[in-house]
């Protein structure tokens, strides 16, 4: 330890003597390192898998069950309630839910000022495949229709002042119904259950509504609806249950290869069952695509933050050469020093520990300055682009990765002007 | 005379330091050639024609509140009396409802084609539903046709005139007048001047317009308005009280110019331009300090050569010249790899966002930038190198 401290007291000796090279380096590298980290920040956080032992056994069902003919053409993003209707009639899955999103005016009492709310429409597997917790209360018991809801935590306590309000009245855009449950606090980020329109950027919603109570209320989507014939998308209770008005999302949960294969015959066997009946004029276009691949499916995969990721890469690994580049002539200004040590008897294994100093030195000056440029770019980015502000947090895993990040590139801008000042000619280097 | 075998020759002797510096001026050049190229094509989006009044138009993006009054004929009432009550705000000079604004990503839109041929079906086209007003709103020219006068209704039965834009009513009826023909929304009453609709849309001024209800508001509607000149930062900040006041039960969403829409619809180009400038900027000033560490370095290194060539007779420019030489032409080689690099990191950004090819004349610019802040960065350690004196070859004999 003490002869630790020494090598930093010759460190710090060493910075007062020349400091201007010293700052510059460590500037060069905190800002290649704090431009790095606030990309990589939204790059982890975006590429993250919210449910890491269950995303591969969660798919998409894809169909060109359209009534119109087109060929070699993309099946619709969305789906027709009839479409869910024969997708969901089997028992291959686990677990299926369809779902959508449209927005809604909540109130205590019809006197009350409305709150904005976003609200999911679903079935009650949606919960048990995406993991939900429950606070309160309990999901609905089958998928029927009914005017009860579920909210999430911040809705129940923004609205009621506390949590526990399971069998409370409330009124949701003019009609009245009952909260049946309460979340506990629940995030899913990025929200891979509804990446369409890059929407698994946003948040999970404030209140939960029975898919069938939806379609009898005529909520419409709020993110993708499309009418493929003649329909009147104002009256989704009927025309949405039976004509080309699709804007559902469908999710079923296959837990085995086996069960994946047999949901992929499932569907083979409907669409051609559908194309002998007429009713399915297009090319078989079938897909069934698994949750880890949704966002590339919907085409949304953050092009912006991908394409800066690579700038940023190459901006570190400039200010990498940079640094080396300063840091080699700072090691040979100091070369004689390095060779007068040598020739008094210390060791190659000495210098080096000398060099670790100096890079343990200079690495914890480097990652406060990295990380408040860090910072620095994460606001930046987050006003200019701010559509993935809510992936700007850090966690211990990236930091403590940052860190170590923080540390390699310090010992590999050290690494070969130390060797080069331990391994040369001691007599030409005295010489010099 | 400065002899460049000489100045190549000392580059060499430092062979390590001179990649490095290299590498990091190729890899600047690289990274300023294409954020330049996008910094520009987000100004060249911002700058398109769009046809409209981009200060004096303003949009109003709202929604009731209550079931009731989202449906007819409590939303027709409810219309008329915000389009009275904003009518008669001063400085406001026309004003119409619509489903959606102009300058958009995406929206409402569906299929426009010719009934009787369906050869030239355009897909994506935006489709407005509005009242006659709209056209005194975005100061429009009715090209042919006239524009309908009554607000239709939806109920199914009648067909709604509609309007085309020029450019659109060129691609669904090549060759003749558009007018009377029977497109899948309904009869054309008009063709209009073209204006920006949607970025998303096959053609951004293929654009479709009905004067009629609209069809539906769980998305929310709009109002369109355009002030007189000057006027449009007093009318924004009244407008939320003076629809309140019409009915509270509404939610305004935003009030914003078509100025404010268009840089909103460019907003990620913008962000991901400005970014990248930012990024260029570090850069150019991380070469900066790269190479005024190269020459201090260099001239530190070699004060006894500068001496003995000042004790043989050199001058002060010559010394000072022969030290920008030397960064000039490291920075000419380092832009030589960086014109490839350019050309490599302009294809792997064109993956995963829409970036044209590199220009010819942007590389090149980039390398004259590069040069000019190399040299700024060299003259302060190469003007201390002038004042190496002579003298100081003698210590070395």
């Amino acid at each position: 330890m003490e002869q630790f401290l020494y090598y930093l007291k010759v460190s710090l000796k060493s910075i007062r003597r020349a400091p201007l090279p010293y700052s510059l380096t460590i500037l060069i590298l905190s800002l290649g390192l704090g431009v790095f980290f606030a990309n990589a920040t939204f790059y982890y956080r975006l590429n993250l898998d919210p449910l890491p032992h269950k995303s591969d056994k969660l798919f998409f069902p894809f169909m060109n069950l359209v009534p119109y003919e087109c060929q070699n053409c993309e099946p619709p993003k969305v789906l027709s309630y009839s479409n869910v209707q024969k997708l969901s009639a089997t028992d291959i899955p686990s677990a299926k839910a369809a779902m959508y999103s449209a927005d809604g005016y909540l109130r205590l009492t019809p006197q009350q000022p409305p709150m904005p709310v976003k609200i999911r429409l679903t079935q009650p597997d949606f919960f048990r495949m995406f993991e939900v917790p429950f606070l309160h209360g309990a999901v609905w018991p089958d998928g029927n229709a009914r005017a009860e809801v579920i909210l999430s935590r911040q809705t129940a306590e923004k609205l009621f002042g506390e949590t526990n309000v399971v069998g409370r009245r409330l009124t949701l855009d003019d009609f009245e119904y009952t909260v049946s449950a309460v979340l506990a606090d629940w995030t899913m980020l990025p929200r891979l259950f509804d990446a369409n329109n890059n929407n698994h950027l946003s948040e999970v919603e404030d209140i939960y509504l029975p898919l069938e109570t939806g379609y009898d209320r005529n909520y419409l989507s709020n993110t993708q609806s499309s009418s493929f014939q003649d329909a009147d998308y104002r009256k989704l209770a009927t025309d949405g249950r039976t004509k080309a008005i699709h804007q559902l999302q469908f999710w079923v949960q296959l837990d085995t290869p086996e069960q994946q294969q047999a949901y992929r015959q499932f569907m083979a066997n409907l669409t051609a069952d559908e194309k002998k009946a007429g009713r399915h004029p297009s090319t078989v276009n079938n897909k069934l695509v698994g949750m880890r691949d949704i966002v590339v499916y919907f085409n949304k995969d953050g092009g912006d933050i991908k394409a800066f990721a690579l700038v940023t890469l190459l901006f570190l690994m400039v200010c990498l050469f940079n640094a080396s580049h300063l840091s080699l002539n700072r090691y040979l200004s100091n070369q004689y020093e390095i060779s007068l040590r040598r020739a008094l008897g210390a060791s190659r294994w000495q210098i080096q520990q000398q060099a670790l100093a100096d890079v343990l030195l200079m690495a914890s000056i480097t990652s406060v300055a990295a990380l408040l440029i860090g910072y620095s770019g994460i606001s930046l980015m987050n006003e200019l682009l701010p559509a993935n502000r809510l992936f700007s947090s850090w966690d211990w895993t990236l930091l403590l990765s940052l860190l170590a990040l923080t540390l390699g590139c310090s010992y590999l801008v050290t690494l070969y002007p130390s060797l080069r000042a331990s391994f040369g000619a001691l007599n030409q280097q005295l010489k010099e | 005379m400065i002899s460049l075998h000489l100045i190549f020759k000392s580059m060499l002797r430092r062979k390590v330091v001179t990649s490095l510096l290299l590498v990091q001026l190729a890899l600047t050049l690289a990274l300023l050639s294409n954020s330049s190229l996008l910094a520009l094509q987000t100004w060249d989006q911002l700058r398109q024609p769009t046809n409209l009044d981009l200060d004096n138009i303003m949009y109003v993006s709202l929604k009731p509140t209550s079931k009731n009054l989202q449906e007819y004929p409590a939303f027709a009432d409810l219309l008329e009396r915000q389009l009275a009550a904003v009518r008669q705000m001063p400085g406001v000079a026309a004003v119409s409802f619509t489903n959606q604004s102009p300058l958009m990503e995406g929206g409402s839109n569906g299929n426009v084609n010719d009934e009787n041929n369906r050869e030239h079906n355009t897909q994506n086209v935006p489709q407005y539903t509005v009242s006659p007003d709209f056209l005194q709103v975005l100061q429009l020219d009715v090209l042919e046709g006239e524009i309908p006068q009554t607000i239709q209704a939806w109920d199914g039965e009648a067909t709604v005139p509609v309007v085309l834009t020029k450019s659109l009513a060129e691609r669904v009826f090549p060759g003749k007048s558009a007018i009377g023909q029977l497109t899948n929304g309904g009869p054309v009453a008009a063709v209009i001047e073209d204006f920006y609709g949607q970025r998303s849309a096959e053609r951004v001024m293929y654009n479709r317009i009905q004067i009629a209800q609209i069809y539906g508001v769980a998305w929310g509607y709009g109002i369109i308005l355009r002030v007189e000149p000057g006027k449009a930062d007093q009318i924004r900040s009244q407008l939320p009280d003076v629809l309140k006041t019409v009915d509270p039960n509404i939610e305004i969403f935003s009030v914003r110019t078509m100025d404010e829409q268009l840089h909103r619809m460019f907003r990620n180009e913008f962000g991901l331009a400005t970014l990248l400038a930012v990024l260029s900027g570090l850069m150019l000033l991380v070469s900066m300090i790269s190479s005024y560490s190269n020459a201090h370095f260099n001239a530190l290194k070699r004060q006894q050569e500068i001496g003995i060539k000042r004790a043989l007779g050199a001058n002060k420019q010559g010394i000072l010249l022969e030290m920008l030489t030397e960064n000039w032409c490291a920075t000419i080689a380092g832009a030589g790899l960086g014109l490839l690099g350019a050309v490599a990191l302009n294809q792997a950004l064109a993956l995963v966002i829409s970036i044209p090819a590199l220009p010819v004349w942007l590389p090149l610019a980039a390398v004259l930038m590069l040069m000019l802040c190399v040299t700024l960065a060299t003259w302060y350690p190469a003007r201390i190198a002038t004042q190496v004196s002579p003298a100081t070859a003698t210590k070395t004999l």
